[in-house]
């Protein structure tokens, strides 16, 4: 097996004419042949069009040409963010064979910066899960074990970079999504502030938590893709009209004096020991370059998951309206005395999955008269106060560290109840509530038998400071080793 | 005793001694914006798109495809904002987008963005003329901007039945202004006046077509009946919500029968107007009855939510004013100014109010009566007339508008001059109108080689006038008798040889002196 190699690694080779990007999508097209199999990654491939493209590229780069910044790398793109090419089905049975007549703005942005678009990947269903156990074309397995989830809901893109199928891979974050799974699947996954990326493609679940973002091998990865997908968009309202700084300028300076908010309730008992000791340890690698370590009280912490799941599956409720099957996707059959709300009751049913199922019931029961108040009014209540509590905190540090998850990648199957499932969107679920940015490290592994399973470390960063993030995140990058530490599967070829 | 929602009958000794119609109006107007409220599909209010195929008007927005989003139209904001500024009405200085949630086929997206709790207007009113001549307030309790639905049809375009429904989403999306009023009208006649006013002042703003066949504008009056008796009771009959008016004529008729029709309900069950007795009744106007659609108000929870797609308006000062700035004088102000600057009867200030390009033409021909000689005042009646007069009698013969004759402002002002002069007579001067209309000459050039100047020249009228006398011998002898009634007679055999040339008033005077000699 050739070794993973980072975006930017790739962008030398690949200027200085040491290898052709027809070779690399190749390389990546025989991985994703011989490895997806085990691990279920992609729903779709674009081979033909992939080194299609790549060719046009090195073409390009004979003639001398400029190219972009992504020229020839392959990048995978989550199921639900939509592009006019192949199939998009947001890990759906309603939308399996639905095509889009346009793309996303930001899957056109890695497009136009030269990217080459190697496929989708597997998601839980319209981004609903935290395990990809909720995927209408099945489960997607963890490079490093495969007897677990490798985290959801962007778990096939995780996974994807993980064993080197590709080079970076886009995920969608509504409450964890891309953080979770680049945490059980030891990459970096950063969710940006509410309004950096436009969600213009992005299949709607939660409009005012959704954000898209990247998974990628290492911090400047992320940076560079962060930069290339961030900035205003006349197609999204909600889109920041804020120019975008160059994330990447001074990444490798070390932040002089760097305040390291630790909230007290991030190093808990609800956490395996080792994600306890894997956050201990961050702390001393920010002590040791000379931060400040500042104990932060955030005792809103605990209300996050309860007013994501009341605020997220009330929009989604209401943004998944629109699979009705009246003018896309899944439209059952009905009979000549049925009338259109079984049309309308048929085509739901079996066109939607149990997880998504219980999320519209949730929503609409939360909208409802009568229950509007006790539930969306006072979760959008509780919204207010956590970002009140994140000013605060940000008024006294520049970053807050904790874990990303409180236990490592879980077993398949492991979780029968919702409700755990959802607690473990303890620590990623309020940055969504609170709409700033956030981004997931390797940063430690747990040893359970005889296996290594990854553990993440989560930064968060004020609304639209994702410069602080990606440096302070380097920080602990550029003084540790979890991160190049890769599963067997992606060195060797086998489980 | 009448309880509400009860089924007693009312006694028998009750018997009515009035009854008063209690009328409010909700009003949808499709606002003519060139894209629709949240994308950038041509809109089928704007007069380019009446006629296209359907579901030609679409695309990722309207269709509520995977990852599309709404993006708010402004000029559809500024266009409501006019409208609510029209009516008087308080313009929020925050307002946002709320989603109705409900599932019908018409509806892409299962919910409409609309405006919930924080509309862009409200608390206005608009004064009308009553058919009594008095006038009348109309309170306006709020005008929000909401997202029409699609049309759904079972039949095929262009007729034939289909055994199915068919789905047209070219006017899903169209900007749609919903204006509620209170329950201020009190008879089919005002509720009219009230329609046509409004429909004028969305013409007269430029932000509707106002073709009400089209759908433009959809009038649903709301409607009960407020019954007295001998023994001194007041009894309020249910409120009925009438749809499917597609003319001021079916507003008025569906109101009349209401009328009568709960006056006799009430006769027969004594039921009264009560929480969730609310009814909608559709009109059939070839039937002219009001049929029942939907027996008792729905109890539908529509699980309003603020729209996380779309931030909230913010309307400053600044942006108000600039919107003010563009409003133009509307119709009930130009009616006053005409009928007190230019002494413009209430009729002929009515008709040159009805429609705005009539208006505008008006406006601009008494703008280029420029005459020393003549008063503005006079300008602006010597307009009308010609325009209520020869203009409109062309308009109808031709089927169109005054100012789509072909005629310009400049020559009708051209023609008045003329007139005020007494260069042409009034016969001519409707021929020389009407030559006008197919030519872009001046007018005195036309009227010239047309031969339509009046001729008051006293050698040839003289010569006129004598043949005249020769011709009709006895109307001069009884003319000099001193039967009045013979002058006509003879004027009308002068214009006769003079071909309508001749100054009628200067043959009358040669007359007066040649036959009776003084």
């Amino acid at each position: 097996m050739p070794e993973r190699q980072t975006i930017l690694g790739l962008v030398d080779s690949i200027g200085n004419k040491e290898q052709r990007c027809v070779d690399i999508v190749q390389q990546y097209l025989d991985r994703i042949q011989q490895l997806d199999k085990h691990l279920n990654c992609f729903r779709e491939v674009y081979a033909e069009r992939a080194l299609d493209q790549a060719k046009k590229v090195d073409k390009q780069i004979e003639a001398g040409k400029d190219v972009g910044p992504l020229a020839g790398l392959p990048i995978a793109i989550k199921d639900n963010i939509v592009t006019e090419f192949g199939n998009s089905c947001c890990g759906s049975r309603f939308l399996e064979n639905y095509k889009s007549p346009f793309t996303s703005t930001a899957a056109s942005r890695l497009i136009n910066s030269g990217a080459i678009i190697i496929g989708k990947t597997n998601c839980d269903e319209f981004a609903m899960g935290s395990s990809n156990e909720h995927c209408a074309f099945g489960i997607v397995h963890n490079p490093w074990d495969s007897n677990c989830v490798p985290g959801g809901s962007s778990g096939g893109s995780a996974a994807a970079v993980a064993a080197g199928l590709c080079t970076a891979a886009l995920g969608s974050d509504t409450g964890g999504s891309i953080r979770q799974p680049a945490a059980f699947c030891n990459v970096v996954g950063a969710k940006p502030t509410y309004g950096r990326v436009s969600r213009y493609g992005l299949a709607a679940f939660g409009s005012s938590l959704d954000q898209i973002g990247p998974i990628t091998q290492d911090v400047k990865d992320a940076a560079l893709l962060l930069k290339i997908l961030a900035g205003a968009d006349e197609h999204d309202s909600t889109s920041a009209q804020l120019p975008v700084p160059d994330y990447l300028a001074q990444i490798d300076t070390p932040i002089d004096r760097l305040r390291v908010g630790v909230p007290s309730q991030y190093i808990s008992e609800y956490n395996s020991d080792a994600v306890n000791e894997a956050v201990r340890n961050a702390v001393e690698v920010y002590r040791d370059q000379g931060a400040e370590i500042v104990d932060i009280d955030m005792p809103l912490t605990e209300y996050g998951v309860a007013a994501y799941y009341v605020i997220a599956p009330a929009e989604a409720s209401s943004n998944l309206a629109r699979y009705d099957g009246i003018r896309f996707g899944k439209r059952a059959e009905i009979g000549p005395d049925e009338n259109l709300t079984d049309l309308y009751e048929k085509s739901r049913s079996q066109g939607f999955g149990p997880e998504v199922k219980r999320r519209i019931m949730l929503g609409t029961f939360v909208l409802s008269a009568g229950y509007y108040d006790a539930y969306y009014k006072r979760a959008m209540q509780v919204r207010r106060l956590i970002k009140e509590e994140y000013d605060s905190a940000f008024a006294k540090c520049d970053i807050l560290l904790g874990p990303t998850t409180p236990t490592p990648a879980f077993e398949i199957g492991e979780k029968t109840d919702p409700l755990s499932m959802y607690l473990g969107d303890v620590y990623t679920a309020i940055t969504n509530i609170a709409g700033i940015c956030a981004i997931s490290l390797p940063g430690g592994f747990q040893r359970s038998n005889d296996r290594l399973l990854p553990i993440g470390i989560q930064i968060q960063c004020n609304a639209f400071d994702e410069q602080t993030m990606f440096r302070a995140a380097r920080m602990f990058e550029s003084q540790t080793d979890f991160h190049k530490v890769q599963p067997e599967l992606a060195k060797t070829g086998n489980l | 005793m009448c309880r509400p929602g009860s089924y007693d009958p009312p006694m028998p000794d009750a018997q009515i001694t009035s009854t008063h119609l209690k009328i409010g109006m909700e009003i949808h107007v499709e606002l003519a914006t060139r894209s629709k409220m949240f994308s950038r599909s041509a809109s089928t209010a704007h007069p380019d798109q009446f006629n296209v195929k359907p579901n030609s008007l679409v695309d990722p927005v309207v269709m509520a495809l995977p990852g599309a989003l709404p993006v708010m139209n402004k000029r559809a904001v500024e266009l409501s904002m006019m409208v609510g500024m029209a009516l008087n009405c308080t313009i929020a200085n925050f307002s946002r987008w709320d989603r109705k949630n409900y599932f019908y086929p018409d509806l892409p997206k299962g919910y409409q963005i609309s405006q919930y709790d924080l509309p862009l207007c409200f608390d206005g009113e608009l004064e009308i003329t009553s058919s009594d001549g008095s006038i009348k307030r109309v309170g306006i309790i709020r005008a929000h901007l909401e997202e029409d639905t699609g049309k759904l049809s079972h039949e095929l375009p262009g007729g034939g039945k289909y055994n199915g429904s068919l789905v047209d989403l070219n006017r899903a999306g169209t900007p749609l202004l919903e204006i509620v009023t209170s329950p201020d009208l009190q008879s089919a006649e005002d509720a009219v006046v009230f329609a046509k006013e409004l429909r004028n002042i969305c013409r007269f703003l430029g932000v509707s077509a106002g073709i009400m066949q089209r759908g433009h504008m959809r009038f649903e009056p709301n409607v009960n009946v407020i019954i007295k008796t001998e023994d001194g009771s007041e009894n309020a009959t249910p409120i009925v919500e009438l749809k499917n008016l597609n003319s001021f004529r079916a507003v008025h008729d569906a109101i009349e029968f209401e009328h009568e029709r709960q006056i006799n309900a009430w006769s027969d069950d004594g039921i009264v107007q009560a929480p969730g007795l609310k009814s909608t009744r559709g009109w059939d106007d070839t039937k002219k009855i009001t049929v029942l659609q939907r027996a008792k108000e729905e109890a539908n929870d529509y699980r309003y939510f603020p729209d996380p797609d779309l931030l909230p308006v913010t309307i400053s000062d600044q942006w108000k004013s600039e919107v003010a700035a563009s409003i133009p004088q509307l119709p009930m102000q130009l009616r006053l100014r005409y009928q007190s600057e230019y002494s413009l009867s209430v009729v002929d200030a009515r008709a040159l109010t009805e429609e705005r390009d009539v208006c505008m033409f008006y406006e601009q021909c008494v703008q280029a009566v420029d005459c020393s000689s003549i008063t503005q005042a006079n300008a602006g009646l010597a307009c009308a007339k010609l325009l209520l007069n020869a203009g409109a009698r062309l308009a109808r013969e031709h089927n169109c508008q005054i100012h789509e004759l072909g005629i310009s402002a400049k020559q009708i002002a051209q023609l008045v001059i003329m007139r005020i002069d007494n260069r042409i007579g009034s016969s001519a001067a409707d021929e020389l109108f009407s030559l006008l209309c197919a030519t872009h000459e001046e007018a005195q050039v036309v009227a010239k080689s047309a031969g339509l100047l009046q001729v008051s020249d006293e050698k040839q009228l003289n010569e006129w006038v004598e043949k005249a006398i020769s011709a009709q011998p006895q109307a001069a002898q009884e003319y000099a008798n001193g039967k009045d009634a013979a002058l006509g007679r003879i004027v009308g055999e002068v214009m006769k040889l003079s071909q309508g040339q001749a100054d009628a008033r200067a043959v009358g005077t040669l007359l007066r002196s040649k036959l009776w000699g003084s």
